[in-house]
């Protein structure tokens, strides 16, 4: 029997398989495949949990932001949300989830999500000019959210707000970037 | 040009194939040919489901349990593929014995593959090693004291002391002990074992699996192939079997230094432990080190030993090697039974379990970023048992532990506390150490057994109307109360109303209790001798509920 080699690539001088050679490699084939998937198969649904459960949980609920009085100003200011929040096997007390921007329009709170809906970088404010701005790809935004210059798809994220007259809340989300609508993300 | 011969002229994988396939196989088709088959499958088995296990596991003292735990109990199918890779490290020290036991038999520890036995025998020592670093991983309970005596044992060997600070990354196990095993398990051993494999691969290919005894033409793809695959799938099959008889792999609460576990190793390791029981004190290094040095030695001298005396060499390799493999396995068993027997074992894993199930229930909302232990954080009764310690504990005994200053609140406010109180009011168990001193002991001069039940049974009814009452015994025990023992002079039965002693409507529930908490003194309680700090204020109203609840629920229902 010969064995082909490298420079014989069509294996012409092998001998041509026999029925019983094929059913065996055909036998071992299938065995093969069989065993694969027994160890395959759960490491595919393993490694696929993030498709269908969030390791993260904590946004949601509204957010104490502050009393009423810190937003007197008519300048938006930033605050920072802290919440309890699960990630993956950890329970975290109190852990920065996000921030935002709070002004007033029109006598009413509202409150801008600081997360650039280009990219994700975060929204800076520009007192100077009265407007926001995203240093990473300078996006412009007016000061009630709506793009002005630059690539943001999309104005600044509004969240929603709570405001009993004396302490202000704000439901914290997170939405897809890159899109031209709101979408959750 | 077809597709298939454009990536044959570059990678040339069907001419591989055809060379693997067609290569000659002198012996003809051997079972015991296939066992080296099912150790390549095995590693690569346990490469794959290692690396998926890395993508939720965290080697950090602080998350290694939580991660673990969180993957096991809460991943999809992440139990079965931890389950698999422990169960498959099992088999792998099966199949890693297995292969040294094959090669002996066919005789391929002589020249010239006396390489291929010395890689088959580091294979053997890399499995046990991969086990001695996986193990410990989930920092459990299991893996924690496991590594400790391991440890333990290797620092007794000269320059012990050295790999133990090494190993361990300093002098106690922490994160960096984890990071060092993980870097071992993870990335070292299963890059020598992958090394060794090849090796012995390559080796087969030069020198054949086996001296052939009658050349048998054929070649590799004639039986061997399907011999092997069928070794491969019984294997798979083994470990699939396996992990889900056993529902996966066990997971012991979080590490505890503390804690008294009852450490024993790996069932691979048992024969060695077993061994170690013979030789006490100064001679443990006997068990430890000397006989496992010996039986290496002996096995690494096979070439040399057949070499030099001929047939009988043959005859000491290989009874040699049954010789150990019968000690092992009859040491083995005898740890297995010895721990059957075991009582106080048997029961100490029975706590363990309870534990372990307990921390599991509790890791899936979260486990705080302490790790480990706080686990049990996430107990709501943790935190009252803490403010229970933290404030009352000092004064008021529960469940054996503290007090002496005020009474104990063990089945507080029961009948059985209430027959006690009545009959020795006194005594350091109620108000001895108090300065509530007025009240006189009721003993079985005054009021007879069954007077007591009597006014027990009343007491009680002033509690809450859904007890349990026995109507006769309570309108038995009214009479006495105002008539007979004149209870009435010093304690009111009407809301609100003050007297010397406290006011008894509705004396141990839930509200009352709070009331005491919040502030003892008032009139229509225990009044001015109080000396009970008061809560209010001090603690939320939120914790002197749950306090309260903490002490009423331990009371004892009522005797059927």
């Amino acid at each position: 029997m010969t064995i082909p080699r490298d420079d014989d690539p069509d294996g012409k001088t092998a001998a041509p398989p026999t029925t019983r050679r094929g059913l065996l490699t055909a036998t071992a084939g299938v065995l093969g495949i069989g065993v694969a998937a027994t160890v395959l198969g759960p490491v595919a649904v393993m490694l696929g949990q993030p498709l269908r459960h969030d390791a993260t949980e904590g946004e949601g609920d509204f957010i104490p932001a502050g009393p009423r009085s810190l937003f007197a100003g008519d300048k938006p200011v930033k605050v920072d949300l802290y919440a309890d929040r699960v990630d993956a096997w950890n329970r975290v007390v109190q852990v920065k989830v996000g921030s935002a921007w709070v002004l007033a329009q029109g006598g009413t709170l509202v409150a801008l999500s600081t997360v650039c809906p280009h990219l994700g970088c975060g929204i800076d404010y520009v007192p100077e000019e009265s407007k926001f701005y995203c240093a990473c790809h300078k996006s412009y935004f007016a000061i009630d959210g709506a793009v002005e210059t630059g690539p943001s798809p999309r104005g600044m994220d509004a969240l929603e707000l709570q405001d009993d007259g004396q302490l202000v809340s704000i439901r914290y989300r997170r939405f897809k970037i890159g899109k031209k609508t709101q979408e959750p993300a | 040009m077809s597709a298939r011969d454009f990536l044959e002229e570059r990678l040339g994988l069907a001419s591989a194939w055809r060379g693997f396939v067609d290569r000659p196989w002198p012996g003809g088709p051997a079972l015991r040919h296939a066992v080296f088959a099912a150790l390549v499958y095995l590693f690569v088995q346990q490469a794959l489901l290692g690396i998926a296990l890395t993508t939720y596991y965290s080697p950090s003292a602080s998350d290694a349990w939580a991660s673990t735990a969180y993957l096991n109990d809460q991943v999809g199918m992440g139990w079965l593929v931890r389950g698999m890779h422990d169960h498959g490290a099992s088999v792998f020290v099966v199949v890693a014995t297995l292969h040294v036991v094959a090669l002996a038999v066919s005789r391929a520890y002589v020249r010239p593959r006396e390489l291929m036995w010395f890689a088959a025998l580091a294979i053997l020592g890399l499995a046990l090693a991969l086990g001695l670093t996986g193990n410990p991983l989930p920092w459990d309970e299991k893996g924690y004291w496991a590594i400790q005596v391991e440890l333990g044992i290797a620092e007794q060997t000269p320059g012990g002391s050295i790999i133990r600070r090494l190993v361990q990354g300093g002098s106690a196990a922490g994160n960096l002990t984890l990071l060092r095993l993980f870097a071992l398990h993870a990335f070292v051993l299963p890059m020598v074992v992958a090394a060794l494999l090849v090796f012995v691969a390559r080796q087969r290919r030069r020198h054949g699996p086996a001296p052939a005894g009658a050349a048998r033409a054929g070649s590799y793809g004639d039986g061997q192939l399907l011999l092997d695959a069928i070794a491969m799938t019984v294997t798979a099959a083994v470990v699939l079997g396996l992990t889900v008889h056993d529902h996966g792999s066990e997971l012991f609460a979080p590490a505890d230094p503390t804690s008294g576990f009852q450490a024993r190793p790996e069932w691979y390791f048992l024969f060695l432990y077993k061994l170690r029981h013979y030789f006490e004190g100064p001679l443990e290094p006997i068990a430890t080190m000397v006989i496992p040095g010996a039986a290496v030695t002996f096995l690494l001298a096979a070439p040399v030993l057949e070499k030099l005396a001929g047939k009988l060499g043959r005859i000491a390799v290989l009874g040699g090697l049954a010789i150990m493999l019968a000690g092992s396995l009859a040491l083995t068993a005898m740890a297995m039974a010895d721990d059957r027997k075991d009582e106080s074992y048997q029961k100490s894993l029975v706590e363990a379990n309870k534990l372990a199930e307990r921390a599991r229930a509790l890791a899936k909302t979260g486990v705080h970023p302490q790790g480990g232990g706080a686990v049990y954080w996430n107990d709501p009764e943790y935190k009252v048992k803490q403010l229970y310690i933290e404030h009352c504990r000092n004064c008021h005994a529960l469940e054996g532990f503290g007090g002496g200053e005020a009474p104990e609140l063990t089945d507080y406010s029961s009948r059985a506390w209430l027959s006690a109180l009545i009959r020795n009011p006194n005594d350091e168990r109620f108000f001895g150490k108090t300065k509530h001193d007025t009240m006189e002991p009721y003993g079985s001069d005054k009021l007879s057994d069954e007077q007591l039940a009597a006014t027990v049974e009343y007491v009680v009814s002033l509690m809450e109307p859904e007890q349990t009452l026995d109507a006769a015994l309570v309108a038995k025990g009214a009479a006495l109360w105002k008539d007979e023992l004149d209870c009435n002079t010093c304690h009111e039965i009407d809301p609100g109303k003050d007297n010397e002693g406290p006011n008894l409507a509705g004396h141990g529930t839930l509200a009352w209790v709070e009331r005491v908490i919040r502030d003892s003194s008032k009139a229509d309680l225990f009044g001015s001798k109080a000396q009970m700090p008061k809560f209010q204020g001090k603690l939320s109203d939120e914790e002197i509920a749950a306090l309260s609840a903490f002490v009423v629920a331990r009371r004892s229902p009522p005797a059927e």
